[in-house]
């Protein structure tokens, strides 16, 4: 049995991290570090009364607003409601583009017969659909959440394509040499290939969910945090549109860090599937 | 080993009247990729199968893994007409094709699940071909965690585990730096001493045909067509040390070289021979 020398091909970690390396490694100074600067600024303009107060305000006065509406219940309801929606239209649009994207991604007769209406239904985009679900189903959460699912679709079965037609051919073959049936390759091989594509449709379909939610409610709305930022303007409460605009900030940023990251962190990273500059270097 | 005894006498491939021609949507041109190949190659024989760009050798070999279907000819393995890809031919790429979701000891031990071994079973083969590559310890690392020498490694003990008839190596070392080439090239010949698999390997490259094969099929360009086939008279085991200064080992590349850069129909300026 003749060893390889495998030993000096291993990567090396260093055994001590600096104390500057460590404290950029903290995940408070990481995630919160970048925006102190911009919070500060923020306060700044506000105490100089750059612009009057009635259009401006500074963040102690959003803190303090958001202290009060939490406590008063109206903020977490209203987060609850558009978290809900998101929710609902994010699984039924996961699922339904999901569906889509292994059809189109599978079968060479469906996707020439369906990539000309992708295009198209894409390109009519979601809020432009409101008009009409308006006059179909009125101001109601059914509007807002066809609008998210028509959002979160289209990009998400454009990735699973994708990501179906980037598995390397050789690896097809080489399933197929090791004995795998169609079914076997399937669920072995090829979707398993495709995770990147659909790790990022998901990220892309949710981003775009977001935003779609928020519009949606601002047109549609009866409550969510978007209504909330567009009723606030229209009573002229400048400081309500402040805190919406962050919270729709930190929710997102949330929604990246608890569930998105890990994600990627888990499969398509861990796999090598995905070079960051780092693994490229190799 | 209980597995030996598979590899003793059957994987016997016989290609046959072997021709695959091209047809050109566009044109409506049809090229001859290969030309009539005829060849044998015992159950447990090293065969390479050896020519410059454009000689068929790659179309040879996707055709017996059943990648590709031929124009006219026939495929057997063991007597029996090939249909599609099998585990009866087990390949080696050279992209290494590793499933990089998987770990190395599950890629190893995929041919193994397709069949339905059982976990335990089938975790004990792939760690026993583990060893056999020299990859103990590596078992659950990724492939992308591994160098290129490293990673085929683990696409040869797949293969093996999976215990075809015929092993198919296509251009297995070409992207792997020179160094490592070398030691793959005398652990596959020990491996394949150990336990010997039937292998057909394909290559461009003159030396490694000689080092590893026991025959060479000699492959020329446009239309591809085996050009002769040469017997490699060099005894077991070889190891490079001992092999570059042997003259049997000189004579026969030189001999094969010379039957490349023969003048043909149309001289091909890509034969190269490397040193």
């Amino acid at each position: 049995m003749s060893a390889p020398s495998v030993a000096d091909q291993r990567p090396v970690v260093a055994p001590t991290l600096g104390f500057r390396r460590r404290l950029l490694d903290n995940t408070v100074v990481r995630n919160v570090g970048p925006f102190m600067p911009i919070v500060l600024l923020w306060w700044l303009i506000a105490e100089l009364e750059v612009f009057p107060s009635a259009f401006f305000v500074g963040p102690d006065v959003v803190a303090v607003r958001l202290v009060e509406l939490s406590r008063n219940g109206i903020l977490t309801g209203y987060l609850a409601d558009s978290l809900y929606r998101l929710g609902t239209g994010v699984l039924v649009g996961l699922l339904v583009g999901g569906v889509f994207g292994l059809i189109i991604g599978l079968s060479r007769v469906a996707r020439r017969f369906a990539w000309p209406l992708l295009v198209f239904f894409q390109a009519i985009g979601d809020i432009a659909w409101l008009p009409l679900l308006i006059v179909w189903f009125g101001f109601s959460l059914l509007s807002v959440t066809a609008v998210i699912v028509y959002t979160v679709v289209f990009p998400l079965a454009l990735s699973i394509t994708a990501g179906i037609a980037s598995v390397p051919e050789d690896m097809r073959r080489a399933s197929a040499s090791l004995g795998a049936g169609r079914w076997q390759t399937l669920t072995e091989v090829v979707l398993p290939g495709a995770l990147p594509g659909v790790v990022s449709g998901m990220r892309t379909g949710l981003g775009y969910g977001w935003r779609a939610l928020i519009a949606a409610e601002i047109i549609v709305g009866t409550s969510g945090i978007g209504f909330m930022m567009f009723d606030a303007r229209r009573v002229g409460e400048v400081t309500d549109v402040f805190l919406g605009m962050i919270v729709l900030g930190v929710l997102w940023y949330a929604l990246d860090a608890l569930i998105l990251a890990p994600l990627e962190r888990e499969t398509v990273e861990r796999w090598g599937m995905v070079r960051r500059p780092a693994a490229a270097a190799k | 080993m209980s597995s030996d005894a598979t590899y003793q006498r059957a994987g016997r491939l016989e290609v046959r009247a072997l021709e695959k021609r091209y047809d050109d949507e566009r044109t409506g041109d049809s090229v001859l990729a290969l030309e009539r190949a005829d060849f044998e190659v015992e159950g447990g024989e090293f065969v390479a199968l050896l020519g410059p760009s454009g000689c068929g050798k790659t179309t040879i070999l996707n055709i017996v893994a059943g990648f590709i279907s031929q124009t006219a000819g026939e495929v057997l393995v063991d007597g029996q007409a090939i249909s599609g890809p099998g585990a009866d031919r087990g390949v080696v790429f050279q992209s290494f094709a590793l499933f990089p979701w998987k770990t190395v000891r599950a890629n190893v031990a995929f041919g193994p699940k397709m069949r339905g071994m059982d976990k335990q079973e089938r975790r004990q083969l792939a760690d026993e071909y583990l060893e056999l590559v020299g990859l103990s310890g590596f078992e659950d690392k990724y492939p992308h965690e591994l160098s290129g020498g490293m990673q085929q490694r683990v696409g040869v003990a797949r293969v093996l585990a999976n215990q075809p008839a015929v092993m198919l190596m296509d251009e297995p070392f070409a992207s792997v730096d020179a160094q490592t080439r070398m030691t793959l090239q005398e652990e596959l010949t020990r491996i394949w001493q150990e336990r010997r698999p039937t292998i057909v390997f394909v290559t461009h490259d003159v030396e490694e045909a000689v080092f590893l094969a026991d025959r060479i099929v000699v492959l020329a360009p446009h239309p591809g067509r085996v050009r002769e086939i040469v017997e490699v008279p060099l005894t077991r085991p070889r190891v490079w040390d001992d092999i570059l200064g042997n003259d049997r080992f000189k004579e026969t590349v030189h001999h094969v070289l010379g039957l490349l850069k023969a003048p043909q129909v149309t001289e091909q300026p890509t034969v190269e021979a490397e040193t």
